[in-house]
């Protein structure tokens, strides 16, 4: 089996409000894939129902082949990491650590160990005391440390400067190297997780929008760039992602990538500026609900 | 090396470039094992199947080649292979660039190859 993650057409309402909507995915095995979309788009939600933390209200959700809700087969197989995690603070940090090695099959305690110094956390640490960036380091390092077969990490690194952000994605990137398994991993931040990533799910209004390979989503659009009435020339025919008009005239289009040589020597001739789009700006223009931009606000 | 993450070049291609240029500098001989994907992941901190990718290039246009359980391999012609390559495709886009540009700039040809000429005689200058 190859398959960790199995939705079909899963539907979540919150009193009248539709989380996600009849979204399907599946999500291989051994994977690191990024879950991404903007605030509300459905991301905790959907990982919420991957925990089993949730019902789903319509729909069937499937994780290593069983209903994860209520199931405690599924739980033991997964570690779910976000900022509301509550950890009992009748227990020091170490303490804590110490329960999830008896709960997780996996864990690695030297690790664990090894990790907690690494971060400067002391035996008296009280996980509620911590301050943010630090809890958040916490928690990732339960997760890391558990080897779950189902990893994931919902917005794990809020509150964590830089250089912590820079370690601890590379720490996840080599455990997972050592010990392939799946991970899923939220961030409103793909250009920072996108060299992590294999595959990118992108989630837009409670559905799959996209799920492709990361190297793909990089060679998925292009830009263009240059007098309103060339570039409106150019795009005949071609499928535009976005459009926003700058000024003196200037014309600004992101189209999917079908072009071909001869739409490149035609940009050359006219002068029009033709470049990659990072696979961050392709979401961010995918995902776009707004026709124009931030600048159509002031004109 | 340090990767490119603009996204003006997909990161397995810089990967697939790099280790040409290690074979053309003769960092890896004819029939010797080049990185594995899990050390080329580790190196340049990116996910493995990207730096799969790249190798599977390599693999494809015969640069490498693959013994099962054992990894990947330089194959007898890669320099030249690459070399060929290059002039191909990089050298010849460029030269496209430096003729659009200079039509763009009504710069004549001979000029255009003055400047080369120029170019070439102050690094052979330098390296005197």
């Amino acid at each position: 089996m190859t398959t960790a993650v199995q939705c079909r057409e899963i539907t979540k309402t919150y009193k009248n409000k539709r989380a996600l909507n009849e979204l399907s995915c599946t999500i291989e095995k051994n994977k690191i894939t990024g879950i991404i979309g903007r605030n509300g788009a459905g991301k905790t939600t959907l990982l919420n129902m991957i925990a089993g933390h949730r019902r789903v209200t319509d729909g069937e959700i499937q994780v290593f082949g069983a209903n994860p809700f209520n199931s405690l087969t599924v739980s033991a197989n997964i570690v779910f990491i976000n900022d509301t995690m509550n950890l009992p603070n009748g227990l020091t940090c170490l303490e804590i650590l110490e329960e999830g090695q008896n709960f997780y099959r996996n864990w690695d305690h030297e690790l664990a160990g090894r990790l907690f110094e690494y971060f400067g956390f002391t035996r008296h640490d009280i996980h509620e005391r911590l301050s943010k960036g630090k809890r958040s380091m916490f928690n990732a390092i339960f997760g890391l440390a558990s080897r779950s077969p189902l990893t994931i990490f919902d917005e794990p690194t809020t509150g964590m400067d830089e250089a912590v952000r820079k370690d601890f994605y590379r720490a996840l990137l080599k455990d997972y190297i050592a010990h392939p398994r799946t991970v899923l991993l939220s961030s409103h931040h793909l250009s920072e997780i996108e060299d992590l990533l294999e595959d990118v799910l992108l989630i837009k209004n409670g559905r799959e929008h996209l799920h492709m390979p990361v190297s793909d989503l990089k060679e998925y659009a292009v830009s263009i760039q240059g007098s309103e009435r060339a570039v409106t020339n150019w795009l005949g025919g071609k499928n535009i992602i976005a459009r926003r008009s700058g000024p003196a005239g200037r014309l600004y289009a992101v189209v999917e990538n079908t072009i071909h040589d001869t739409h490149i020597k035609e940009a050359r001739e006219k002068q029009l500026d033709l470049s990659p789009v990072s696979a961050s700006d392709v979401c961010v223009y995918l995902t776009d609900e707004r026709k124009g931009g931030i600048d159509d606000v002031f004109e | 090396m340090n990767l490119n993450t603009d996204g003006a070049k997909p990161i397995y291609i810089q990967i697939s470039e790099w280790l040409e240029t290690e074979i053309l500098n003769g960092n890896f001989g004819y029939d010797e094992k080049v990185f594995s994907q899990y050390q080329l992941a580790e190196m340049f901190n990116i996910n493995p199947a990207t730096a799969a990718k790249g190798l599977t290039k390599l693999v494809e246009e015969e640069i490498l080649y693959k013994k099962r359980g054992l990894g990947m391999f330089v194959a007898g012609g890669a320099r030249e292979a690459i070399l060929e390559k290059r002039k191909d495709q990089t050298l010849r886009r460029l030269v496209e660039e430096i003729v659009a540009e200079a039509k763009h700039l009504n710069i004549s040809e001979e000029e255009v190859i003055r400047m080369i000429r120029e170019v070439n005689q102050k690094g052979e200058g330098e390296e005197k």
